[in-house]
């Protein structure tokens, strides 16, 4: 039995996501889906390893959107379902959930939000809690593991109630923190889908699943919120913690709280500091933040990212400011707090003192000395692909390509590892300078195209990962074409979505549940857009080099490669070498080869170093994923395969 | 620390952002970082090494020509117009089956094969045109594979590029058929004594071409399309004296092409050569064109003799029988330099304009006394 299906009253060791996981289960959640993303992938990948035991259905959809709809659909045959996302994925999502929010749902129907502040595995610092403002839906924040797991019980029963979607909202520091949780029961009885449709239109429960009257739905939503509000009010995930009448009052939330509670013990500030800690941050519950409000004059609020909460407490105040005085706010707006970035206990410290004037403990006089000294020893790290990682061959030959044309081309970026040749340039070899979200590159290269006439005419090239063609790319290549838009659109077939972990997406025989499914064929759905389609290995130099500058000469048309070698780190390949690599050394010039050292300076695989005192390159075998793709590029053809 | 620039961003700026690249393969072959794709040299990734071979062997950088006829040849042999002339002749190849496969007289395949025979080179570097019009040198090592190559192709070979790669190889010695900037490269290289290399004592001949331009590849594809000739249906191109056309044959038919439209496609590099008769080489051949009756010299080459082992080669086959020569009369002499003459006038007012100072020559010396000369 796995853990996630620990007995109840258990104490288990959850990371966020499993304990998110495991109140989905306590709900009985029947169908969950999701698109991975950091932080946000361990969700469905906890409830897929559990679905045939629980009996649920788990998919890896192709977008967020898709997931989104695929889970609202059962929740309106009256089952329990959660669709789970990081926080640009709810972008994507929105557009339905603008229209779900005003049909209205059955069964409990979650949105899992797993947001990333300070952007550790992202390429933004999105938020998400605005579109429960901006589409007027519940919003449950939680501050532990306990209520991690507690809070996304909750979520079901609330959605249920008022019949609309209820989204939850974490951060990377909850979702990848483990923490004890006290197990709650696992339901028996599961239940049915039906879905009732001939009832009236403003009937949520058996009319028809959509949004209008729009007036008068919205109408509707919005009595729903009002009892949220009251529910909210009431709330156990909301609690004081703090004297009666504090000096100052902290307005916190999520992993937040944890940072305000350490601060305060820091500074031994127990007795003049009182925090509000809310789990439940939309719609605001206005009676308590006034009995709150009302105890002090000075009031912090910790967030990450946006000041959304402190926008919120203020408007409230504003409100209220008959009965409960004129207050003074510190935050982001008052740049007590940073705007941007991840908080931590030290910048809730440092506002602290700030605030109350109190002098904060100082390190030892040398602590700035004695760092900066220990950070000189420690050796100078890049970001770059893995050892035998395909992209990097794709990207040299790229590279090499581009300059062999000579008309000064460039590649639009998209997400996925590959991201990395845009953001650590020497990794791409300087090819890539643009980077959005999923499916973008291919969007952007479709309108780059087009600017000849206004005087930008050099080959534009785009990539893509395999995963994220599914996801976003396919309607911006159905642009491109559409519109002759003259691109080479270049696909890094890794085979998986390598970089969250290896969920299986549209291209694989494979399901989230380990069922075969029908794989599609990304070179079949291009030749059937019109493309031009090659497939090559980006190991093999030649015949890859070949194709891509025949691309870049080839005017007019849409060209699509696609590059397929399996991620280096991909469960059939971790561990297996297919050559075993070494440099020759009678062979290897070093410093009197004309090579300049292309091996570890410019080609810059991190299996491949210097001997300082040999004066020649050396494969680190540990290291080494056999690739062979360095014996390609060495001059002198010093490097070998054995 | 380092504020020396590269040799390869020096390289980049005065030669190749110049457009005086010649395309001759000097600066690639030796490292990973220059290459050649279609007529082109390109940087694929930065070098930033300085004293670097590519900038001292480039026939476009500046070069002491003074200390190159020194080492090459007698210094009482030079002129001004054509280099080095130890023996000037008319000559074609003995055997009438090698003229015919040949542009003109076969004289550059009949040395060659003599030179072969006589053990004096063990391979020879020849361009080798694909189906494109572009072209790459060929290390050839039979003797029998040497017409195959014969023809002028009017497209620029990286032919040094293939010397440097067979340096140090099994190659032997290597004789190079070469324009004249691949010629001067060549000279730079044999002349340079850069960290005692001694592959360079491989290279034992080259035998010039003479050349008038190239061209760019880009252009004159572009020129076969508006012809509609398919670039792989080429056989062979000429331009025959005194009609001012370039004459493209294919299997089906002759096209004529006006020069004025030929023009237009020249590399913009050889706009600013003042060598039309490759100094440097050690014998240098082109058709005997320039006489006053041209019809009677159809067939022939005319040979300028350069250096002491030029002349030995030619004396060589000649007495083989494989080649024939004629003293050429004073007057086809007197014609070739003016020719020549013109041409260094028309590259120095080509550089002055580019430069817009007659101070700076670009690659050139303003010093330089046959500079100095057509420097008009």
């Amino acid at each position: 039995m796995t853990k996630l299906l620990s007995p109840a009253k258990s104490k288990v060791l959850f990371l966020g996501n499993e304990a998110i996981a495991r109140g989905a289960l306590e709900a009985g959640v029947a169908v969950a889906t999701g698109y991975p993303g950091t932080p946000s992938s361990e969700v469905i990948e906890s409830l897929a390893h559990v679905a045939s035991e629980r009996n649920l259905y788990v998919e890896w959809s192709v977008n967020e959107k898709v997931a989104l709809e695929v889970a609202a659909a059962a929740s309106f045959a009256g089952l329990r379902s959660m669709a789970v996302m990081k926080q640009n994925g709810v972008n994507v999502a929105s557009d339905f959930l603008l229209h779900l929010t005003a049909s209205g749902t059955r069964g409990g129907l979650v949105l899992v939000s797993c947001e990333d502040p300070g952007a550790l595995s992202s390429v933004n610092e999105g938020e998400s809690r605005y579109f429960a403002r901006m589409l007027e839906m519940p919003l449950l924040e939680p501050s532990d593991f306990q209520e991690a797991k507690d809070l996304t019980k909750w979520a079901f029963e609330l959605s249920e109630q008022i019949g609309n979607v209820v989204m939850l909202r974490s951060v990377t520091r909850m979702s990848h923190a483990s923490g004890n949780v006290i197990c709650g029961k696992l339901p028996v009885k599961s239940r049915k889908a039906h879905f009732e449709y001939n009832g009236s239109v403003m009937d949520s429960s058996r009319g028809p699943m959509i949004s209008t009257p729009v007036v008068a739905k919205h109408l509707l939503h919005q009595q729903k919120l009002k009892v949220v509000e009251a529910l909210f009010e009431k709330s156990p995930f909301n609690r004081y913690v703090g004297a009666a009448k504090p000096e100052l009052l902290i307005i916190t939330s999520s992993a937040c709280f944890l940072y305000a509670e350490e601060a305060i013990e820091l500074l031994g500030l127990q007795k003049r500091v009182g925090i509000l800690k809310l789990g439940t941050t939309w719609p605001l519950p206005p009676k308590l933040l006034e009995k709150h409000l009302r105890q002090t004059t000075k009031i912090l609020i910790v967030e990450e990212v946006m000041p959304f909460l402190e926008e919120n407490v203020k408007v409230l105040a504003a409100g209220l400011v008959n009965r409960i005085g004129a207050k003074t706010f510190f935050g982001k707006y008052d740049e007590t707090l940073p705007s941007v970035g991840e908080l931590n206990p030290d910048i809730v410290a440092a506002a602290l003192c700030y605030i109350l004037k109190v002098k904060s403990k100082t390190l030892p006089a040398n602590y700035l000395s004695d760092s900066r000294k220990a950070a000189a020893l420690i050796p100078a790290r890049e970001q770059t692909f893995c050892a035998g990682c395909p992209h990097r061959a794709s990207f040299w030959n790229i590279h090499n390509a581009i300059a062999l044309d000579g008309h000064k081309g460039f590649v639009c970026g998209d997400i996925g590892c590959y991201s990395m040749a845009a953001l650590s340039p020497a990794t791409g070899y300087h090819t890539m300078p643009t980077l959005h979200s999923m499916g973008s590159g291919t969007g952007l290269a479709s309108g780059f195209a087009k600017l000849a006439q206004f005087g930008l005419d050099k080959p534009i090239l785009t990539v893509c990962g395999d995963s994220t063609f599914y996801h976003a790319v396919i309607p911006a290549l159905i642009n491109a074409q559409h519109n002759r838009a003259d691109i080479t659109f270049i696909v890094l077939d890794n085979a998986g979505t390598a970089m969250t972990g290896f969920q299986p997406h549209p291209g694989l025989a494979i399901s989230a549940m380990k069922e075969v499914v029908p794989a599609l064929d990304i070179a079949a759905i291009c030749s059937a857009i019109g493309a031009k389609v090659a497939v090559s290995d980006p190991f093999d130099l030649e015949t890859t080099g070949k194709i891509l500058t025949s691309f870049l000469a080839d005017k007019g048309s849409l060209k699509v490669l696609i590059l397929r070698q399996a991620c280096a780190l991909s469960p059939e390949k971790k561990g297996k070498k297919i050559f075993e690599v070494k440099v020759n050394e009678s062979l290897c010039l070093g410093d009197a080869c004309g090579c300049n050292r292309l091996c570890t300076r410019i080609f810059r695989c991190p299996a491949l170093t210097w001997d300082r005192t040999k004066n020649k390159a050396v494969v680190d075998e540990v290291i080494c994923a056999g690739c062979g793709v360095c014996v390609s590029i060495c001059p002198q053809k010093a490097i070998i395969k054995l | 620390m380092k504020n020396k620039p590269s040799s390869q961003t020096k390289l980049k700026k005065d030669v190749l952002e110049q457009s005086l690249c010649t395309g001759c393969g000097a600066c690639v072959g030796l490292c990973p970082y220059q290459v050649v794709y279609r007529d082109r040299t390109v940087q694929l990734h930065n070098c930033d090494l300085t004293d670097g071979k590519c900038y001292a062997f480039c026939p476009r950088t500046p070069t002491d020509y003074r200390k190159i006829w020194e080492i090459l040849f007698e210094i009482d042999e030079m002129t001004p117009e054509i280099g080095a002339v130890k023996g000037y002749y008319l000559s074609r190849a003995a055997d009438p089956a090698l003229r015919a496969k040949a542009q003109h007289g076969g004289t550059v395949t009949a040395l060659l094969e003599v030179a072969m025979d006589e053990g004096l080179i063990d391979s020879a570097i020849v361009s080798s045109r694909n189906e494109e019009i572009e072209q790459e040198g060929r290390l050839v090592e039979a003797k029998s594979q040497l017409g195959d190559y014969a023809k002028s192709k009017f497209t620029v070979s990286p032919t040094v590029a293939a010397f440097n790669r067979v340096m140090g190889d099994t190659a032997g010695k290597v004789g190079v058929v070469a324009t004249p900037c691949q010629a001067l490269a060549l000279a730079k290289m044999k002349t340079a004594r850069i960290n005692d290399d001694l592959k360079i004592n491989q290279l034992n001949l080259v035998i010039g071409l003479f050349c008038g331009w190239t061209l760019s590849v880009e252009s004159f594809h572009r020129l076969l399309q508006q012809y509609q000739i398919s670039p792989e249906a080429v056989t062979g191109m000429d331009i025959p004296a005194g009609k001012n056309v370039l004459e493209l044959y294919t299997n089906a038919s002759v096209t004529s092409v006006p020069m004025v439209e030929v023009d237009a496609c020249v590399r913009t590099a050889c706009r600013y050569c003042i060598d039309s008769t490759a100094e440097f080489a050690d014998l240098s051949v082109g058709a005997a064109r320039f006489g006053g009756d041209c019809d009677e010299m159809r067939g022939w080459n005319q040979i300028i003799v350069r250096s002491e082992f030029g002349k030995q080669v030619m004396e060589l086959a000649v007495a083989r029988g494989a080649l024939e020569i004629w003293e050429a009369p004073a007057s086809a002499l007197q014609d070739l330099k003016n020719v020549a003459a013109e041409k260094k006038r028309k590259a120095l007012k080509n550089i002055v304009e580019k430069s817009r100072s007659v101070k700076n020559l670009l690659y050139l010396n303003s010093d330089d006394p046959v500079v100095k000369k057509y420097l008009k």
